[in-house]
This record gives structure tokens, C-alpha cells and sequence, in this order.
């Protein structure tokens, strides 16, 4: 661990055999060891394996792309470290990751700094374009505002939640859901009749739910991590406390279920990607990544780092290596269907708005909605 | 409101409990040896992965893994005798010594656990009861799990006091609780009573950990975080002295956190308990149940 961010070790992927034609350098930073190392395998199966079938049909013009893979150890300040050595020592065209919120807050600066274009599958609404004007800074998925406000119309509108209480953690990932939360049902009437905390590491919700309860509450909204997502409704389950439950997105993965495969049986959650989606596009995606990596299933956020590659490589035979072009035409012009669909950049910088209804029935989480 | 009140009062004790057990690993060692080990909840987690291992991945049913796990906690315990203590002591480090070895060994215990079995939480096997089994007692619902738990501990703290109390090898370790010199000088050997702390303290940390896996999954937050800061606070409450009293001690801080849950907020809760922690520490140095000297 210690070791890891003295002494970086970099896993540089030689990709293919470019008999000719130069190689076109990309960094790719995800947690693999530390408390978020799950994610760092999926986002960089996803990213490889776009890469591969990149350099398959001809590469860029016929240079071939190469990525150089850091580990961030989910830590801001290694992910600064290695963002450094990416950009500086390593002259990469653009740097993929971090996936943490708190790291691309921490590092969004250096690529900035650089002009080199860095996009990202972190989802706090704290980095939009709205509030950190960045040009270099891009988002590969839905972020969380849109996901909560998604959550909200679907808890009212098709729910017919009326007197809904909340759950919610202590992370900024939390505390953003909540706020957006607050913001969306004034909209629609409707008053949050309790907001309950259960902190990161609780394994007791009786009290917050008792209280949630005694406020007369027809829904829960789970604004929590996995953990804490998994307590509330085995809880809920205890107390025998009849409500609909709507999570968001940390409640509608296998790090939830799995921690609680039959008090989670009818529990709703906002998704970014499900590999059951019937959509051809991500079907295809899915039946690739599981021929490439042993029969493993891919899972967000593997989708978004596959789509962000097919992103930075269509700009790339438009314009060039250049940071500050490449910048300019993923903002304004870059434009193709990936497997989250159309990717087009928005105001907020971020490519994509798409997100799923899900419910899960002991097995898997069957989509009820899509939304883009 | 009855009715919630009861609730409130079975999940807290029995989430309470748990936390005593807990402080037990740090009155057994204190008892014995005065020191304090920092490295006391790494048995727990150490405890839950192993029976994690042994019972879902070696599928060797609940009464073996459960016995291996508690027979290899207890060799880790010599281990930190042989390995820790003694090399320190014999090399005239003090008590500052062995807390910061031990506070540097908890750390390392994570980092193995989460290079050997990665950070995500994993789901323990429902063998103190399902997730969703309860028995409903007039309206309220006791969790299987919470009954199970109460009956382990139960079970547990009968046999401590039967060990200390019924038998020769339980006497010289309360003889030389109460005073090392004066034992050693009436022929009991210190060094056995010294390693049987060390295993005490460990197994039992090492059972909370078990009965504390259904709840915590088998996580990494059985390893570090609140809990642990929970068992010594336990083990303060009770005077740092006696067993019973450290569960008494967790009962109370269970039972502190459910009912500013319930009538203050959920976001102070911790706020809360460990003012009133702190509060007690310096008015009651002795701990709340007043128990003063070193009778056990």
C-alpha cells in the first residue's frame, strides 16, 4: 500500500504490433488496491478492451493507440501523483480517471495545466461544468444530479410516494443526493416528511427507522452506500415496515445485493448500466467484454471508460494530438452512438444523461425504465 | 411508543453486547499485564474472515470452523505474546512501546485482509439465523440474530466465570491480576497466566467478531473505525477492571446511541454518546459501576 504510492509501479499494456505508424499514448488511473479496487478492474477491462478493437480496425489513421495503467489506490492524493508522472513524464494525449469524485476535484486542475483533455466516469454533481469551468474536463456517465431528480419523478409519479422519508449517508455522495432530493420534491408538492442519517459503518437503523415511521412515511428514498443500503432494508424487513423502497445507485449493485439477497427482493434503484438492458448496442457490448475477459460480466462503470475510449478516438482522427483541439472537439462537434447510446457533450460536460428504472427480483435488476 | 421504546432497547442491547465483548480483549490484557492493546478489534475481523473461510469456503460446517477459528485466534494470541510483547519488554520498552506496536499492527492487519480478500464487504452465512427471522414478543420483533447473540454471550460469560472463579489455573490468574509480585513470590507461574490473557483476550474479541459478522458483513469495519473505539469505551464505562462490568458498560453505550437516535437526532448520535463518554471519564475515572479495586 505504502509502497504503492512511493513507488508507482506503472503496467504499460503494449497493445498489438504496429509494424509501422507511431504509437499514440492515452493514461488510464483507477483505483486497483484500496477501498475502491473493484471498480479499477472493470474500468480497465472496459478501456482495453475498446482499445483492442480500436487498434484492430486500423488504429488512428494507422498509429496505434497504447495505454499506460495507474493505480490511484482510491486515494486523491496518489491519483495527483501518477496524474503528474501521466502528463508530464509520459506525454500522454489524454488521461481517462480518476473515477473518484474527490480525486478529480483534487487533480482536474493539472490537466488544465497540461491542456490535455482528461475524461472521467466520476459522478458528483460538485465538478460540473457550471460550477468548475474546466474545458479539459469530461464526464463519461450520468451524474448523480440527474440520477436523484430521475428517482425523484419516478418515486412521485409512478410510486405515487406522497409522504416520502429519507435515508441518507455522511459521504459528498450522499450529501449531494439529499440536496437534490430537498431541491426536486417542492416541485412537485410534496414534503419530506423525515431525513434520517445512518452514517458510513452503522449497522443499526431501528432508531432512524422508528422515527421515519412515527413521521408517517409511505416510501423510503435510500440516499446511502451499499453497506448502509443493505442494514435499512434488511431492518425494514425486520420491522416489517410496508413501504416502497427507491435507492440510488449505490442500491442497485451486486455490492448491495449481495449483503441482502431477500430483504432487497422489490427494492427500486436508479442505475447507470445494466447488462441484462435488452438495447442491441449494450448486448453487443457485453458478449464482447465477457469473449475478451473469461466470461466476466461487465458492470458499471466499465461501460462508460469502453464509450469514453470510442470518444477520444473519433476526436483524435479529427484533429489530431493536440490537447487543446482535442478539447474544443469533444465539447462542441464529437458526436457517435456508443453503448450508453448517444454521446454528445453538454453543457455540463457531461456526454451522456442516461440512466434506468430498476427492480431487482431476487436475481437480477429488471429494467422498468429507461431514461435518457 | 411503548412498543418503540422495547425495539429500541433489544436491537441497542444487543448491538451493546457486542461492544462489551469487545472491551473484554482490553480489560483481560489490562488486568494482567496493564497494557493496552491497539490492536485488540484486529482479532474480531481476523475472527469473522476466518470463519468466513473455513465455513463458506472450505464448507466445513459451523461447529468446525467455528472451533478452527477460535483455536487459530488463540495461537495468534501467543504470537503476540512471543512476538510483540515479550521481545519489547525484554528490550525495556514500556507501555508507549507496545501501543504504538500495536496501533502500527492494526493498520497491517487491514492491508493484509485487503490484499487477501479485497475491500468489498462479503456476506456472512446465516447461521445465527436469517437476516429476516424474527420472534415477535408482544408487538415488538427480536431478531434470531439478536436472540442468538444474547445466548452466545450468555453462554460465554458463564464460562469466564467459571474459568476465574471454579478453577486452579482461573485463581492464579485473578492472584496475579490482583498482584503479580505477591503471586509469583506464592509459586503461581506468571508466564502461564500471562499467556492465558493473551489467548482470553483474543478469543473472545475473536467470538464478537463472529456474532458481529451477520451485522458488520464480513468488512473491513470490523477491523478499525467505530467499533473498536466502542470496546475501550466499553471497557472505560465498566472501569476497565471487570468483565461484567465492560458489558455492562457496552450495553449502556448501546442502549445511549438507540435513544439519542430515537429522541435527538441520528446525525449527533456520536456526537452525543462520546460526549457523554468523555464526561464519564472524567468524573468517573473508576467507571460507572464504581467498581474501584481490582477484584475480579
Amino acid at each position: 500500500m505504502k509502497l504503492s504510492k512511493v513507488l508507482v509501479v506503472a503496467i504499460v499494456l503494449l497493445i498489438g504490433v504496429a509494424a509501422f505508424g507511431a504509437t499514440i499514448k492515452v493514461a488510464l488511473v483507477a483505483p486497483f488496491t484500496g477501498l475502491g479496487s473493484i471498480l479499477g478492474d472493470y474500468i480497465k477491462m472496459g478501456a482495453q478492451l475498446a482499445l483492442e478493437e480500436i487498434n484492430a480496425a486500423g488504429g488512428i489513421n494507422g498509429d496505434m493507440l497504447e495505454m499506460i495503467v495507474y493505480d490511484d489506490a482510491a486515494n486523491p492524493s496518489t491519483a495527483s501523483s501518477v496524474i503528474r508522472r501521466a502528463l508530464f513524464q509520459d506525454n500522454v494525449v489524454a488521461v481517462f480517471g480518476p473515477n473518484m469524485s474527490s480525486a478529480v476535484i483534487g487533480v482536474h486542475p493539472l490537466a488544465q495545466q497540461a491542456k490535455v483533455p482528461m475524461l472521467v466516469g466520476a459522478t458528483s454533481p460538485s465538478f460540473r461544468y457550471s460550477v468548475i469551468p474546466n474545458d479539459f474536463l469530461f464526464r463519461l456517465r450520468a451524474d448523480d444530479k440527474v440520477k436523484v431528480i430521475q428517482l425523484v419523478k419516478y418515486a412521485v409519479e409512478v410510486l405515487g410516494i406522497e409522504k416520502p422519508g429519507i435515508v441518507y449517508g455522511s459521504t459528498d455522495y450522499c450529501l449531494a443526493g439529499l440536496d437534490v432530493a430537498k431541491e426536486e420534491f417542492p416541485k412537485y408538492g410534496i414534503e419530506i416528511v423525515a431525513m434520517e442519517q445512518i452514517k458510513e459503518g452503522d449497522k443499526d437503523a431501528t432508531g432512524q427507522l422508528l422515527k421515519l415511521k412515527n413521521a408517517g412515511f409511505d416510501g423510503l428514498i435510500g440516499l446511502t452506500h451499499e453497506s448502509e443500503a443493505a442494514v435499512t432494508v434488511n431492518q425494514l424487513r425486520q420491522l416489517q415496515i410496508d413501504v416502497p423502497i427507491i435507492g440510488f445507485s449505490a442500491w442497485g449493485v451486486p455490492a448491495f445485493t449481495d449483503l441482502a439477497p431477500e430483504a432487497a427482493i422489490g427494492v427500486y434503484s436508479v442505475q447507470g448500466f445494466n447488462p441484462v438492458d435488452p438495447d442491441p448496442a449494450v448486448q453487443a457490448f457485453v458478449e464482447a467484454y465477457k469473449a475478451r475477459w473469461d466470461g466476466k460480466e461487465p458492470s458499471d462503470p466499465a461501460q462508460a471508460y469502453y464509450d469514453g475510449m470510442y470518444l477520444l478516438a473519433d476526436a483524435l482522427r479529427n484533429v489530431g494530438t493536440d490537447g487543446t483541439k482535442l478539447a474544443q472537439y469533444l465539447a462542441n462537434e464529437a458526436n457517435i452512438v456508443g453503448v450508453q447510446g448517444e454521446l454528445k457533450c453538454d453543457e455540463h460536460h457531461n456526454f451522456t444523461n442516461v440512466c434506468l428504472i430498476s427492480q431487482f427480483d431476487g436475481k437480477d435488476w429488471q429494467i422498468i425504465n429507461k431514461l435518457y | 411508543m411503548l412498543q418503540d421504546i422495547l425495539q429500541i432497547i433489544v436491537s441497542g442491547a444487543s448491538i451493546g453486547a457486542t461492544y462489551g465483548l469487545v472491551g473484554l480483549g482490553v480489560v483481560f490484557l489490562w488486568l494482567t499485564i496493564s497494557r493496552i492493546n491497539f490492536a485488540n478489534i484486529s482479532s474480531a475481523m481476523l475472527g469473522a474472515y476466518l470463519f468466513y473461510s473455513f465455513y463458506t469456503q472450505l464448507n466445513l460446517g459451523f461447529f468446525i470452523s467455528f472451533v478452527l477459528s477460535i483455536a487459530v485466534i488463540a495461537l495468534y494470541g501467543l504470537g503476540l505474546r512471543a512476538f510483540i510483547y515479550e521481545p519489547i519488554r525484554k528490550r525495556g520498552g514500556g507501555r508507549l512501546e507496545f501501543v504504538v506496536a500495536t496501533l502500527m499492527l492494526c493498520t497491517f492487519w487491514l492491508n493484509l485482509i485487503i490484499v487477501t480478500y479485497g475491500a468489498l464487504p462479503k456476506p456472512f452465512p446465516p447461521v445465527f439465523g436469517g437476516s429476516q427471522d424474527f420472534i415477535s414478543l408482544g408487538g415488538i420483533r427480536i431478531p434470531t440474530l439478536y436472540l442468538n447473540i444474547y445466548l452466545v454471550i450468555g453462554i460465554l460469560m458463564v464460562f469466564i466465570y467459571f474459568l476465574l472463579n471454579k478453577t486452579l489455573i482461573g485463581k492464579s490468574f485473578r492472584a496475579a491480576a490482583q498482584n503479580r509480585e505477591a503471586a509469583a513470590l506464592m509459586g503461581i507461574d506468571v508466564k502461564v497466566t500471562t499467556s492465558l490473557s493473551f489467548i482470553l483476550a483474543t478469543c473472545v474479541v475473536g467470538i464478537a467478531g463472529i456474532l458481529l459478522a451477520p451485522i458488520y458483513f464480513v468488512s473491513l469495519e470490523l477491523g478499525g473505525g467505530s467499533i473498536g473505539v466502542k470496546g475501550f469505551a466499553s471497557a472505560v464505562l465498566g472501569g476497565l477492571t471487570n468483565p461484567y462490568g465492560t458489558i455492562l458498560g457496552g450495553i449502556s453505550l448501546g442502549l445511549l446511541e438507540n435513544f439519542s437516535t430515537l429522541y435527538i437526532s441520528s446525525t449527533y448520535r456520536d456526537i452525543i454518546s462520546f460526549s457523554v463518554l468523555v464526561a464519564v471519564l472524567i468524573l468517573k475515572p473508576s467507571g460507572i459501576f464504581n467498581w474501584k479495586s481490582k477484584k475480579i
